[in-house]
């Protein structure tokens, strides 16, 4: 009743006085978005926008000269073995790390989400999501110690099982893995969060009618809980997908892309060629592939979750 | 219309706003000239290491002394952002005035014109070993004035007493009791070593041995067109010899290759009996482990020539073409690389000089006797080469010889690999 008065009310409205209010409204926008727009102009679309012209160049940053090339750097770079290496490292890291983190997380988000006394419940919260407060490339120095061959927390505890020691950073076998655990430590804490966020979100009726019917856990929580859940599922995996694929102090810091470029992500490699090696050309054109990659990963995760499901 | 203006105003601010950040005048870098008073300031870089900094200080204070109206402003940056600070100050055009280089950095930046030519250069040249001034060179003109001599090779710690354990009462005279020495001074313990024999494991050394191992047959590593050479059988000679030591002789092994500490720290905790190192690492084992059991000796030759090696040009300084000051910048560095002055420093730093006239001077060799095995052979090396990407060149064998040791790869497939990334990457400097 009181929605319909209030609508009488705006249709009585003088077009001049509404026309004003609109332009004020348009106004607010405006001003407030300004500043961010110029913002993610001079230092995010710019940048873009000038790594894409650079990428046609071969161009030293301690050279006055850019030599136009065209599109050599894009052809060399399907030429060069350690590029294709760090690709296939990349979506390696990104595919068994994200899958990991998914399900880490969830189950360890269900759990939390069913204790029942508030303090307990925060408790862990809290617990799981300290570890994302320190700087990531803290993180890695902390586990690089960890990792240690000799003295090493890892060895110490293989050593007291009676177990031979294992090279964590240094062996390729295990380089890669050793990093995956050190990042999915220092990271779960953000989609538990979510994830809770997300469970706590769908409304008790569906889980007591379920329980009415005699569903099994199993059955709730693959008919209930994950398709209400898929709103957040795909924000959690879009932005595990893109953070993971943009990885790097932990590279930098606990392996520098060895043993046997066995840990060389993207990144790691376009940053190693635009400052240590200054091939600037080169290493835009790798960054300007690497963008399109996430691009279009996220279109198809977009395409893929999307969902009409409300509740 | 208001709003127009209302919204150009705003845009105006932030637009002012980024400029300033971006912008903002920084006392690092060479924005540095004489005062209304007319005293010079210079700003000076240079890498983090305790006895470096404080080598420097000592010699800043003593010029400032003799300079009253020059003021130097020392500014430190770690190692491993050193470099990359420096380039980063010289694309964007404000270099300091003075700047520590290591020498296989200089050829980048004198090819691009940003370093002051050193006057009388066909002079000082001759008063500097060939190997530590390659780096400095170009076009025969002199970029910068190195102060050490970066030698990796000719020298190795021992532990006498794990030597006369096995009975050996001498240093090995030649590879081939180096190698037997080796074998029976490995300690193993249910197949993992516990004790190395002969450890040259290190980022560093495999290089520089491999190198130098192929220049005792009398050949050649650097081909043409500033293109490596490693097809040769003299490369795959050396390298099978350097795999052959942790493959199948196991003296040494790939498990610290990578980790935290040098093979030195490994050496001084005992861990090893002979480790193939530069004699900068002496200092670490009477500071750091203060022990004094040790010895530095010489490393035999590979042939029956002379132990020839490959060296890269140590740390150094030039003087940037930005600066306002070059005349007192040079004068600067003239300064420190006065003999007395340099004396002075390659002591209190360990290091092996790259000025003849201190590395012959006995008194030199008398307050640092432990330098005997390197200073007797400084006339022996060769400078490494034109190489373009330092880093690059040395993972590029290290990465490789893992790959070989471990037999995941064969030697000539290795050295094939390795031919082709350098010189694919040296190309992509010209």
């Amino acid at each position: 009743m009181s929605t319909a008065i209030s609508t009488n009310k705006a249709d009585k409205v003088n077009p001049a006085v509404k026309s004003t209010a609109y332009r004020a409204k348009r106004r607010f926008i405006i001003i407030s978005l300004v500043p961010i727009l110029l913002l993610f102009g001079v230092f995010a679309f710019l940048p873009i926008a000038w790594s894409l012209g650079l990428s046609a160049f071969k161009y030293d940053p301690l050279s006055s000269n850019a030599i136009f090339v065209g599109a050599e750097n894009y052809i060399r770079m399907f030429q060069d073995s350690i590029f294709l290496k760090s690709l296939w490292v990349t979506f390696k890291f990104v595919f068994i790390a994200v899958l990991i983190n998914i399900v880490i997380t969830l189950l360890i988000a269900s759990a939390i989400q069913r204790v029942r006394i508030p303090w307990l419940k925060n408790g862990f919260r809290t617990i799981f999501f300290l570890p994302t407060i320190a700087p990531l490339a803290g993180t890695a120095i902390v586990w690089n110690t960890m990792f240690n061959y000799n003295d090493g927390l890892f060895n110490m505890i293989l050593a007291k099982m009676n177990m031979a020691p294992i090279q964590w950073l240094s062996d390729p076998h295990y380089a890669l893995y050793s990093v995956i655990m050190m990042t999915l430590w220092a990271d779960i804490g953000y989609n538990i969060v979510l994830f809770i966020a997300g469970l706590d979100s769908i409304p008790d009726m569906y889980y007591e009618a379920a329980t009415l019917e005699g569903a099994g856990r199993w059955h709730v929580f693959l008919h209930i809980t994950l398709p209400l859940l898929r709103r957040t599922l795909l924000f959690v995996s879009i932005t595990t997908v893109v953070s993971y694929f943009q990885a790097f102090p932990q590279f930098q810091i606990m392996t520098k892309g060895g043993p046997f470029n066995e840990t060389r992500v993207l990144s790691l490699q376009i940053y190693e060629q635009a400052f240590s090696s200054s091939n600037m050309g080169y290493a835009s054109a790798m960054a300007t592939v690497f963008l399109m990659i996430i691009l279009l990963v996220t279109l198809l995760q977009l395409r893929w979750g999307r969902t009409q499901w409300e509740h | 219309m208001h709003f127009s203006k209302f919204m150009l105003i705003i845009a105006m601010v932030c637009v002012v706003f980024a400029e300033a950040g971006c912008s903002s005048s920084s006392s690092s870098g060479g924005d540095t000239s004489a005062d209304p008073q007319g005293k010079v300031n210079l700003v000076f870089w240079s890498h983090q290491e305790d006895a470096i900094v404080g080598a420097y200080k000592k010699l800043i204070s003593k010029y400032q002394t003799l300079h009253p109206d020059i003021t130097i402003e020392y500014q430190t940056f770690p190692y491993d952002v050193y470099s990359q600070k420096l380039k980063a100050s010289f694309s964007a055009k404000k270099p300091p005035d003075i700047a520590e280089f290591f020498g296989t950095w200089v050829p980048e930046y004198s090819k691009n014109g940003l370093l002051v030519e050193i006057p009388d250069s066909e002079n000082v040249k001759k008063e500097y070993y060939d190997a530590p001034l390659g780096g400095y060179l170009r076009d025969n003109k002199l970029y910068g004035l190195p102060l050490e001599y970066n030698i990796e090779n000719g020298g190795m710690l021992i532990h006498p007493q794990m030597l006369k354990d096995q009975g050996f009462d001498h240093a090995p005279s030649n590879w081939t009791e180096l190698v037997d020495y080796a074998k029976k001074l490995t300690v193993r313990e249910n197949n993992v070593i516990k004790v190395k024999g002969f450890d040259f494991v290190s980022a560093d050394n495999i290089t520089f041995t491999f190198l130098s191992l192929i220049l005792q047959q009398g050949a050649s590593f650097m081909g043409e067109d500033e293109h490596v050479n490693f097809h040769s059988p003299e490369a795959e000679k050396a390298m099978s010899t350097l795999v052959s030591l942790v493959a199948d002789d196991k003296v040494a092994d790939l498990t610290t290759f990578g980790g935290e500490l040098d093979t030195s720290d490994y050496f001084f905790q005992g861990k090893s009996a002979m480790t193939y190192r530069g004699p900068w690492t002496i200092a670490a084992g009477q500071n750091n482990y203060e022990v004094d059991d040790f010895e530095y000796v010489s490393v035999p030759s590979f042939t029956e020539n002379p132990p020839v090696f490959a060296a890269e040009s140590g740390w150094g300084l030039a003087v940037s073409q930005k600066s306002k000051q070059q005349e007192a910048a040079l004068d600067f560095i003239q300064f420190i690389s006065e003999k007395d002055n340099l004396s002075t420093w390659n002591t209190d730093t360990f290091t092996v000089p790259a000025k003849k006239e201190i590395a012959e001077n006995p008194e030199f060799l008398k307050n640092n006797p432990h330098l005997k095995p390197s200073l007797d052979i400084l006339a022996l090396g060769q400078w490494i080469g034109p190489i373009a990407d330092r880093d690059f060149f040395f993972k590029q064998v290290n990465d490789n010889f893992q790959l070989m040791a471990s037999g995941q790869q064969s030697v000539q497939d290795g050295l094939a690999n390795i031919e082709q990334t350098i010189n694919d990457n040296q190309d992509q400097h010209k």
